[in-house]
């Protein structure tokens, strides 16, 4: 049994130590916005906060995530009106949408950390996470876009 | 369109249903269906109509193709909303899942639910503007009638009905909500449509349906169901196509915590656990040994490679002729002849949501409810009732929003769903199959590796009289739709679409397909036929213009002197990228591009940067016909040219042995967000027809970048993907 601090609040999963963050939430959390591309730290689809961090949850296990809040595309805001999700509005970011929990997460603790990033930094801190759809041209102007409005 | 006849019998179907619903009709027409209440209801309990009116005023509209992240969910209810005069921010839309009676089909897929080579607008275009008419018409008339005025008195706007004359108006909800609504009767003749000018949905940038689910994680896919319960399945599947398991021990496998059964199939040993980690624990710890006589275990792209271009220079080849223009016989041998021979090799479709499929089957084993994501719903639907032995009518199957598909997901997907199934029926458990990314890698569908050939007679300026068009390829026709292949013709769309080159003039012309026999599995990928024929049609005409003093403007000119829409994007690509004219250290490329009927030029500025390409920026103008929504279109047309140049810096798949060799993005690792150039996409608006957005990006984009390079380091670049530092 693992204990979890995730959005805010505590959950008891019935999981061994070592079992991926990722499934953790998806299976036994049941929070499905958190998705598996790669399972190898590739693609960014399963991007979380630690701690305010933001970090590959398929390779983080449970145990090492116990004690620390996670936060996941559910617990960004309560409504949907993260100043990233609504600049990801905006600017008509996702296509098929699947890899954009994981880089709106990721834009958000940028921002977190750098609130005035610069085209450069944004791109830097945005290569770690794959868009097949090819949306990456408006992730950078929502993320431009969001710096300003934020 | 045919005069249709509303079912006089239907008549009364509004007293106290506190709905409308409208069903386009196959042939075209509309017909009044009942509200879910007294609906004869369908397998899944759904009411088959396209548009539903509430007396809350929210119109509910039907799409038949699936999302898959082009904008459908969108683009598609937006025509009916248009000819409808429907508020559009009360539009909600709604996925069609199944389609038993026939009414929701792509009339340009054979009238099946089909979503691909970007036909879903062009398809249903007419079709859809007719449905929101006589949806329109119906409302109109029930009006008219309501107020005892005539009907041709009666107007809508933006979702309200109006009688000037009397002052009175209501709302479409307000229908909705009569007791006893007057019912049309009698034939009805086609409706009305607007003309163009009065357009106030179509052609804007309304926002998309789908997007604000797809901000908060809320989007369900296939991967994301639950059912209670379900199982997680982890196939182990065979090293090689074709091998068969024979499980040694799976005692490991299952004393592992949560794992739930072992079962052997014919091709793959499937390890079912409580959650996805215990299954995925159980399959490494199984022990299984597999057969060693798939012919395909001496597969080898290398070689695939060699065959390939040892057979488009063998003119003895049998060739499959796929287009023929002019005079026959053309001597290619003489002095006057220019040669080029070009190559794309295998590419994977990278999708980001991984292979999966969720099926939970009846106890009787007869009938099924399935999730998955598919371009085809009819397909799916039909493969899911062989596989059980049972009738489409007991597949009960919810289409989920596809994470990506670009070609794997057409009628190929079955694989997943057909586990699914067959684990379901096997453990009397709703089943979840998950592929990794490694297994979505390894058991690519790959677009077939192609070498083209072609060959020049240049008169004395340098044009072509003759030009012959040569692909060597395996059939992706023949290996994924084996039900489909004609073998008396041999004709593969799926590899030779684009090679007829149908608006260039090149005096006479062929293009021929030297089909060689498959060693992978193959499908088509995003821009199917016409992104390796263009690549090696517009890189070799690039070449004949440098080598006959020409410019690459001037030269395609006068070849597309012809088609005034191709000649339009040519000019309007040159002028807004100032063609030629690039900063100091870099250089420019073009390509003339078509798909299908929709028709582009794209331009790439390049340099090296420290040896390494660098795409700056591309620029496209595209003729498209008439275009429903801009923004996602764009979008589109962005998603392809990244494609495209994916492709060029590094996307390939090899194997030996039969085995792919790449595993997960670490070494199959598409485009980043890093390598990506400024794009800029300009419509060029002929008022013709939609004709389709998804593919058109990637056809012009290789050849363009190749184009540039050349002109750059004075190098052919005849090789997809480029060989890599300059």
């Amino acid at each position: 049994m693992v204990t979890l601090n995730v959005n805010g609040r505590t959950f008891e999963v019935d999981a061994t130590p070592d079992t991926p963050l990722l499934w953790a939430l998806r299976d036994d959390l049941k929070l499905k916005g958190t998705r598996f591309g790669c399972g190898a730290g590739m693609c960014g689809a399963c991007t979380v906060h630690i701690d305010g961090q933001a970090t590959f949850s398929c390779q983080m296990t449970i145990g090492d995530a116990e004690g620390s809040e996670i936060t996941t595309i559910e617990g960004l805001s309560a409504d949907g009106t993260h100043v990233v999700q609504q600049a990801w509005i905006t600017e008509q970011v996702p296509q098929c949408g699947y890899c954009q929990s994981g880089q709106i997460m990721r834009a958000a603790a940028l921002l977190a950390h750098n609130p005035q990033p610069s085209r450069q930094e944004i791109v830097d801190e945005m290569s770690a996470n794959l868009c097949r759809c090819g949306t990456y041209t408006r992730i950078i102007r929502a993320i431009e876009r969001a710096a300003q409005e934020g | 369109m045919t005069m249709q006849t509303i079912n006089a019998t239907r008549r009364d179907f509004l007293k106290g249903s506190g709905a409308l619903s409208f069903a386009l009709l196959a042939t075209g027409g509309v017909a009044v269906l009942p509200s879910a209440a007294e609906a004869q209801p369908l397998p899944d309990g759904k009411v088959n109509a396209w548009v539903t009116i509430t007396p809350d005023n929210r119109v509910t509209i039907m799409f038949g193709s699936a999302e898959m992240g082009q904008g459908v969910s969108t683009s598609l209810p937006m025509i009916v909303a248009e000819e409808l005069d429907a508020d559009w921010s009360m539009v909600a839309s709604q996925q069609v899942s199944t389609d038993p009676e026939g009414v929701y089909g792509n009339p340009m897929a054979g009238g099946i639910l089909f979503a691909a080579g970007s036909s879903s607008i062009e398809g249903y275009f007419t079709y859809l503007r007719q449905a929101g008419a006589q949806a329109r018409q119906i409302l109109i008339q029930i009006a008219a009638a309501h107020w005892a005025v005539p009907a041709e008195e009666v107007t809508t706007r933006s979702g309200t009905l109006h009688h000037d004359p009397s002052g009175s108006s209501m709302t479409y909800g307000e229908v909705a909500a009569l007791p006893e609504p007057a019912w049309p009767s009698g034939e009805m003749a086609d409706a009305t449509l607007k003309p163009r000018t009065d357009w106030t949905i179509i052609g804007t940038d309304v926002e998309r349906l789908d997007i604000p689910a797809k901000t908060t994680g809320a989007t369900e896919y296939s991967i994301d169901v639950d059912l209670p319960n379900m199982v997680h399945a982890a196939l182990l599947l065979p090293p090689v196509e074709g091998e068969i398991p024979t499980l040694t021990s799976d005692t490991a496998a299952r004393a592992i915590d949560g794992v739930v059964d072992v079962i052997v199939m014919d091709h793959a040993v499937a390890v079912l656990a409580r959650n996805f980690p215990a299954a995925l624990a159980g399959r490494d710890a199984l022990d299984v040994s597999w057969t060693e006589t798939s012919p395909y275990r001496h597969a080898n792209s290398e070689d695939e490679l060699i065959a390939l271009s040892g057979a488009v220079d063998d003119m003895s080849a049998d060739a499959v002729v796929w287009e023929s223009r002019g005079d026959g016989q053309v001597d290619f041998t003489g002095a006057n002849v220019f040669t080029g021979n070009y190559t794309t090799e295998h590419v994977y479709h990278a999708q980001m949501e991984p292979l999966n499929a969720v099926a939970s089957v009846d106890a009787d084993g007869m009938g099924a409810e399935i999730w998955l994501g598919t371009q085809s719903q009819t397909a799916s639907i039909m493969i899911a009732a062989a596989v059980l032995g049972t009738t489409p009518d007991r597949i009960r199957f919810h289409a989920m929003q596809m994470g990506g598909a670009f070609g794997r997901r057409t009628v190929f997907a079955r694989e997943q769903m057909r586990d699914a199934l067959l684990l379901s029926r096997a453990s009397g458990r709703p089943v979840k199959v998950v592929w990794t990314r490694e297994d979505d890698v390894k058991n690519g569908w790959l677009r077939p590796a192609t070498v083209h050939r072609l060959d020049a007679v240049l008169d004395a300026e340098g044009c072509p009289t003759a030009l012959r068009h040569r692909v060597a390829s395996p059939s992706i026709f023949q290996f994924a739709m084996p039900d489909r292949w004609n073998p008396e013709t041999r004709l593969d769309l799926l590899v030779m679409e684009g090679a007829e080159s149908s608006d260039y003039a090149f005096g006479t012309f062929q293009a021929e397909h030297v089909l060689v026999p498959r060693q992978s599995r193959l499908s088509a990928w995003r821009g199917i036929g016409w992104a390796p024929n263009c690549f090696a049609r517009e890189c070799f005409l690039d070449e004949l213009a440098e080598r006959t003093g020409s410019d690459p403007v001037s030269y395609r000119r006068r070849l597309l002197a012809g088609s005034p829409r191709a000649l339009a994007v040519l000019d309007a690509a040159v002028e807004m990228s100032d063609f030629g004219n690039a900063p100091e250290g870099r250089a420019h490329g073009l390509a003339f591009a078509g798909y299908k009927k929709t028709l582009a030029t794209g331009v790439a500025e390049v340099s090296y940067e420290d040896g390494q390409l660098r795409v700056h920026r591309f620029w496209t103008a595209i003729d498209p016909g008439i275009v429903i929504h801009p923004q996602a279109y764009r979008a589109q047309v962005e998603g392809g040219i990244l494609f495209g140049l994916s492709s060029v810096l590094r996307e390939r798949s090899t194997f030996s042995g039969g085995r792919i060799d790449q595993s997960n993005f670490y070494d199959y690792e598409p485009i980043r967000i890093s390598e990506i150039p400024e794009m800029e996409v300009q419509f060029v608006d002929s008022g013709e027809p939609p004709s389709g957005g998804g593919e058109i990006g990637v056809p012009m984009t290789a050849p363009a970048i190749a184009n540039a390079v050349r002109k750059l380091t004075g190098a052919a670049q005849r090789h997809l993907p480029f060989p890599g530092r300059a």
